[in-house]
């Protein structure tokens, strides 16, 4: 996946969970749109399901600091790379054959 | 022990005879009955020997942002909707509601059973996938504070916080406990109630305990029969109610409307069985809210029984209010017209007490066609009295032998 699809779908998430429609990227979540802590344990729950795996105690740690959309996209561009998803990474057999 | 005269300034209720002032006092004039045919649930209702429900039928409009929606259960939704009405009657100052001198007790039997339903079926779908999706809103939505949390969240209240959930006695004590808080000088005001949802759950309790009317499926509306001959068992239903409490004089500056006065508490328990009625514990709750009011037996013209309709527990509280009022206040059980709101029955019924104190008319037992010989010896409501009522009892009792007497006077 890219980027770009995996920006549509979070902002699908967001307008689907959230009801928060066409958000600035670069807005702070929580004081433009009063998103907070439970708001957020939602999230990653939406995020497992967007990848179809589950998250590590220490990535759900790692979205504690995210605050922006961009930093959200960014966090699950990441993730998806870790899990061989998206279109850059190298798939989990080219990875494993690494030295 | 004097304390501060307590006042209540707002109140108001959902139930299955109607949603605030005007549509249940039209219900309570012209007799109408909440109680209807039980829902399939597609789990456990086809089991259930008792087929009827005190409904809330009528559509609610709820207008509450996403943020505060996203910790609700049903129960909490018509709790924030009865508090929501409370505060905008009772119009406190902005600044006054998050003070911290205003103050919430509220409760329900058990959160929300609804949401509580879809954790269990989660847990025991057995996938792990299915299993790690129980997240943080589900708790709290259902845990058994549900209620209280959400409506300090709503309004930004930072007063105290008291969520009793002692089943029947749930909002009875949460109205007692506000009182004795702004009685005693802990909160100027206190916002208090109780609700309780839809639900199966506990009509399959009751099921089980043979507690349920069984007799009346086919005619809903003529169940349950509080204090009648052919009363058999109890109804459970759901609902909402709530007031505001408000020390006198803050209200009396503030140009408040006074509907009423709380003048009088007694909670105590049985001290023995969990479920049996318990003629020495009931007297002895009533007899002390005279007390703590200093009043006499004969000042009491009115008692909202608590009246469930069971076989025994009716009959024991006919003893115990002959024993302590003897023949003289008219009594009536509101239950009849709704069926057992539990959570939420104690602020109902003293709303519906205090509607009749304004409008000055005592309405009758639904259903109380035939008094039961073992329950005659009190003064029954069988039709509207057009009468004024001065001091309402509101007695309820619940399973676990907790009980309550709350006394409620006119302001005049």
């Amino acid at each position: 996946m890219t980027r770009e699809q995996i920006q549509t779908a979070i902002l699908e998430i967001f307008r689907r969970e959230f009801e928060i429609e066409n958000p600035g990227l670069a807005e702070n979540l929580r004081e433009v749109y009063e998103f907070d802590s439970v708001d957020a344990i939602e999230l990653l729950l939406e995020i497992e399901r967007f990848l179809g795996s589950e998250l590590t105690h220490d990535e759900k740690k790692g979205a504690m600091e995210i605050r922006t959309l961009n930093q959200v996209i960014d966090y699950v561009d990441g993730l998806a790379g870790k899990r061989g998803l998206t279109k850059d990474a190298p798939t989990r057999k080219e990875a494993s054959s690494r030295p | 022990m004097k304390g501060r005269r307590v006042v209540i300034t707002a109140c108001s209720a959902i139930t299955p005879i109607g949603h605030g002032r005007a549509a249940i006092l039209d219900s309570l004039r012209r007799g109408v009955s909440g109680v209807k045919p039980l829902r399939e649930d597609n789990l456990l209702a086809k089991y259930i020997h008792s087929q009827v429900f005190g409904t809330v039928d009528d559509p609610i409009a709820y207008d509450f942002k996403r943020t505060y929606r996203k910790t609700m259960g049903p129960v909490a939704y018509y709790a924030c909707q009865v508090a929501k009405e409370v505060l905008e009657q009772a119009g406190l100052p902005p600044e006054f509601v998050t003070s911290g001198r205003l103050g919430v007790a509220f409760g329900s039997t058990h959160g929300s059973p609804t949401v509580q339903r879809e954790i269990y079926k989660t847990f025991f779908s057995g996938t792990r996938a299915e299993y790690s999706s129980i997240g943080a809103v589900d708790y709290l939505k259902s845990m058994v504070h549900t209620t209280a949390v959400n409506i300090t969240k709503m309004f930004g209240i930072t007063g105290r916080v008291i969520s009793s959930s002692t089943a029947c006695t749930t909002s009875s004590q949460s109205i007692g406990y506000g009182y004795e808080a702004v009685k005693f000088g802990m909160q100027e005001a206190m916002l208090c109630g109780g609700a309780d949802e839809y639900d199966t759950t506990t009509v399959a309790v009751f099921d089980n305990l043979l507690a349920c009317s069984t007799a009346f499926n086919d005619r809903p509306q003529c169940t349950p029969r509080p204090f009648d001959r052919q009363r058999d068992g109890l109804v459970v239903g759901e609902g909402a109610g709530a007031v505001l409490l408000e020390e006198y004089e803050h209200a009396k500056r503030r140009g408040a409307e006074i509907l009423g006065e709380v003048i009088g508490f007694a909670c105590n328990n049985n001290g023995g069985d969990l479920i049996l009625p318990n003629l020495a514990g009931i007297r002895a709750t009533l007899q002390s809210s005279l007390e703590v009011a200093e009043l006499n037996a004969d000042d009491v013209d009115f008692v909202s029984a608590h009246a469930t309709a069971t076989r025994m527990g009716d009959v024991i509280e006919a003893q115990a209010i002959h024993a302590v009022y003897g023949d003289n206040p008219f009594v009536t059980g509101f239950k009849g017209y709704m069926g057992h709101t539990m959570g939420s029955c104690g602020a109902i019924e003293t709303i519906l007490s205090l509607y009749q104190m304004q409008e000055g008319f005592i309405a009758p037992t639904l259903n109380l066609e035939e008094p039961d010989e073992r329950c005659a010896m009190i003064r029954h409501t069988l039709k509207l009295e057009e009468r004024p009522v001065t001091v309402a009892a509101v007695q309820n009792f619940a399973f676990g032998g907790v009980n309550t007497s709350l006394l409620i006077k006119r302001f005049a």
